[in-house]
C-alpha cells in the first residue's frame, strides 16, 4: 500500500469511530487533510468545536443550531415592513429611537454599507462569490417584496424632491441614499450569489455583536470558512447556518484581534505583532535586527498577517491547506506566530541583501512558496522552543 | 540613477474612496474595477522625474475603516505630503473630511503639505453627490491644491501627485539651510532611529536619503 493510501486507510478509520478521538485527529490533520475535497468541511467542523465528538449528538444539535439560524434571520434581516408591528407607534417616520424602523436606518448607515462595499470584493480572484448558490434562502428570495440586505445600501438617485426635503429635516432619508456605481451581475428572481449570503451571515453577527460591530477584514475570514463548505457537496445545503456558527466560535477566540481598545493587551494585534517580533530575536537575531534597523515596523505586515489568519498573503488552496494545520493545533495562535515567523526565515538572505523598499515590499507581498515548506519550518521552530 | 531625494506620502480618507486605487494607478500604471479591502497600511513606490531631478516617492496606502485609524495615526508624524481624497458619489465620504483634517492637524507636522483629491469624477450627473465648487472651497480653506479625478478614465492622476511632490520640494526648499540643524536639534530630543519607515518616532529625514536638495 503506498504511503498515501495508508494514510488515507488511518485517517478513516479515525473519523468512522462513533465518537471521534479529537486529540489524534488534531494530530493527524496537522499534517493535512487527504481527500481534502472530501473530508475538510467535516474536519473544520469538528476543529471549530462546532460538532461534537460523538456522532449521536450531532443530528439534534445541527438541527437545532440550523433553526436557531433561521430566527435569526427572522428576526434581524426581514424588515419591519414584512412584520405585524404596530403602525400607530412603529412608522417610517417614527421619532422614536427605539422603533424597529429608526434601527432599520441606523443599522443602514452604521455597518449594513461597509459590509456591502466589502463582501462584493471578497477573494476577486475566483468567481465563486459572484456565482449563485444552490442553496438560496427561501425567506429572502421568494418574499413578494425585494428584501434583500444590499438593496437596502443600494445606488439610487437623489430626485429634486428628496433633495428639497431634506431642508426640512428630513436627513435620514437622505443619509441612507448611496450612490456607489454597482458593477456586479444582478442575480434572476429566486436566485442569491454566494456573497449576498456571506453580506447576511456578517450583518447577523454585526447584530448580535453590536459593541464590536463590523470590522474590514472579518470579510475574508468568514470567506474561508463559507467556501470550503458551501463548495463541498456534502455540506453545501446549510453552509450558511453551519459557517456562521463556526465564524462565530472562531471570533470568540481572535475578537481581540478586532477591537481598537484591546491592542496592547496579549491577545490584542499589538500584543501578537510583539510576540513575533520577540521570537525573531530568539530564531533570527540577525534578520531581527536588520528589519529593525531599517525601521520595518511589524505593523507594515503582520498586522494583516496576524488579523486574517494569513488568508491574504497566499493563494486559496495555500490558505486552506495552512488553516488545517493551524486549526488542529492546540494552541492556534501560537502555532500562527511561529508560520509567521517561518515566513520571514525563508526569505532572511533576501531581507539581509534588500534596501528598505525592497524589504517592505516583499514582507507585503509574500513570494508564492510551496506552503508544505513553510509549514515544515513553522514545526521544526515549534519543536526546538518545546525542548 | 542616484535618488538623492525621498518623498513621504500618506494617502488618507474614508473606505472605499479609491485610495488603493490611485495608488496602484499612479505607481502600476494599471485599473481593476474591484479591490480588496486594504488591513493596516501598504507600501508602493515609484521613481519620478520632477523637473529634472530624479526623486523617489514612496506611497503608503492606509486602511479607511475606523478601527484602523489608531494604527495608521501613528504614521502620521513622519510624513512630508498628504494625499487627502473623497468620493464625489458619496456625501458622506465629503464631509469626513473634516474628521481627516483635524486627524492630520493633531499628528502630523504642522507644514506637512496636503492635496485635496475627489476621486469617480466620471460619474454620472445622476450619481454625483459632491459638486465641484464644494471641493474648491474646502481645499480653499485648508489651502489645498485641489483635483477632480478619476482612477477609471486616468484623470488628473499624475497632476496629483505632481504637485504634491512639487509642493514638498517647495516646502523643504522654504525651510532653508537651517533645516538640518533644526532636524538635529529636534531629534536630539527624541529616540533617533536610522530607520527608513514612517514609525512614530521618524522624523522622515534620516542621514542616508530624503537630504533636501537645496
Amino acid at each position: 500500500m503506498s504511503a498515501y493510501k495508508s494514510r488515507l486507510k488511518e485517517f478513516e478509520n479515525l473519523i468512522i469511530e462513533d465518537e471521534i478521538d479529537i486529540k489524534k485527529l488534531r494530530k493527524f490533520i496537522h499534517s493535512g487533510i487527504p481527500e481534502c475535497a472530501k473530508y475538510r468541511a467535516l474536519c473544520w467542523k469538528l476543529l471549530f468545536n462546532y460538532l461534537d465528538p460523538k456522532k449521536k449528538n450531532w443530528e439534534s444539535h445541527l438541527e437545532r443550531q440550523r433553526n436557531n439560524y433561521n430566527n435569526l434571520i427572522k428576526d434581524l434581516v426581514i424588515p419591519p415592513s414584512c412584520k405585524n408591528v404596530d403602525l400607530s407607534i412603529d412608522h417610517p417616520l417614527s421619532d422614536n429611537v427605539d422603533s424597529t424602523w429608526s434601527t432599520y436606518f441606523r443599522d443602514n448607515e452604521t455597518f449594513l454599507l461597509q459590509i456591502d462595499r466589502d463582501v462584493r470584493r471578497l477573494l476577486p480572484d475566483i468567481s465563486f462569490f459572484q456565482m449563485p448558490t444552490a442553496y438560496p434562502c427561501k425567506l429572502v428570495v421568494d418574499s413578494e417584496t425585494d428584501i434583500r440586505l444590499h438593496r437596502r445600501v443600494a445606488p439610487s438617485v437623489l430626485s429634486s424632491a428628496n433633495v428639497e426635503r431634506k431642508g426640512l429635516g428630513m436627513k435620514k432619508i437622505n443619509l441612507i441614499v448611496k450612490r456607489a456605481p454597482e458593477n456586479y451581475e444582478a442575480m434572476q428572481k429566486g436566485q442569491e450569489a454566494n456573497w449576498e449570503v456571506v453580506e447576511r451571515m456578517l450583518f447577523i453577527y454585526a447584530k448580535l455583536n453590536l459593541g464590536q460591530g463590523y470590522v474590514q477584514g472579518m470579510n475574508e475570514i468568514i470567506g474561508v470558512i463559507y467556501y470550503v463548505f458551501a463548495s463541498n457537496e456534502d455540506h453545501a445545503e446549510f453552509a450558511e447556518a453551519d459557517c456562521f456558527w463556526c465564524f462565530t466560535n472562531i471570533m470568540s477566540e481572535i475578537r481581540d484581534f478586532f477591537i481598537k481598545t484591546l491592542d496592547e493587551t496579549d491577545m490584542g494585534i499589538r500584543g501578537m505583532m510583539n510576540r513575533l517580533v520577540r521570537m525573531l530575536e530568539l530564531k533570527d537575531v540577525h534578520v531581527a535586527n536588520r528589519l529593525k534597523e531599517q525601521g520595518i515596523l511589524p505593523q507594515y505586515y503582520a498586522f494583516r498577517w496576524i488579523s486574517l489568519i494569513l488568508s491574504q498573503e497566499f493563494d486559496l488552496p495555500d490558505v486552506l491547506r495552512l488553516w488545517d494545520s493551524i486549526l488542529a493545533d492546540e494552541n492556534r495562535f501560537d502555532y500562527l506566530i511561529y508560520v509567521c515567523c517561518a515566513m520571514i526565515i525563508l526569505i532572511r538572505d533576501q531581507i539581509l541583501e534588500n534596501d528598505f523598499e525592497h524589504n517592505v515590499k516583499l514582507l507585503q507581498n509574500f513570494p508564492p512558496m510551496d506552503i508544505n515548506y513553510v509549514l515544515n519550518r513553522a514545526d521544526q521552530l515549534a519543536e526546538s522552543s518545546s525542548t | 540613477m542616484d535618488f538623492s531625494a525621498t518623498y513621504k506620502v500618506l494617502v488618507l480618507g474614508d473606505s472605499n474612496v479609491g485610495k488603493t486605487c490611485i495608488v496602484h494607478r499612479y505607481c502600476d500604471e494599471r485599473y481593476y474595477d474591484t479591490y480588496i479591502s486594504t488591513i493596516g497600511i501598504d507600501f508602493k513606490q515609484k521613481l519620478i522625474n520632477l523637473d529634472g531631478v530624479p526623486v523617489k516617492l514612496q506611497i503608503w496606502d492606509t486602511a479607511g475603516q475606523e478601527r484602523f485609524r489608531t494604527l495608521t495615526t501613528a504614521y502620521y508624524r513622519g510624513a512630508m505630503g498628504i494625499l487627502l481624497m473623497y468620493d464625489v458619489t458619496s456625501l458622506d465620504s465629503f464631509n469626513n473630511l473634516s474628521y481627516w483634517l483635524r486627524n492630520i492637524q493633531e499628528n502630523a507636522a504642522p507644514d506637512v503639505v496636503k492635496v485635496l483629491a475627489g476621486n469617480k469624477c466620471e460619474c454620472t450627473a445622476a450619481q454625483r453627490a459632491v459638486d465641484k465648487e464644494r471641493g474648491d472651497k474646502i481645499a480653499e480653506n485648508f489651502d489645498m491644491p485641489f483635483f477632480e479625478v478619476s482612477c477609471k478614465q486616468n484623470i488628473n492622476i499624475e497632476e496629483c501627485f505632481l504637485t504634491l511632490a512639487r509642493k514638498i520640494r517647495e516646502q523643504r526648499e522654504h525651510r532653508g539651510e537651517n533645516f538640518d540643524e533644526e532636524e538635529q536639534a529636534k531629534s536630539g530630543n527624541m529616540k533617533r532611529s536610522t530607520s527608513n519607515g514612517l514609525g512614530p518616532f521618524t522624523l522622515g529625514n534620516s542621514s542616508s536619503e530624503g537630504r533636501c536638495s537645496c
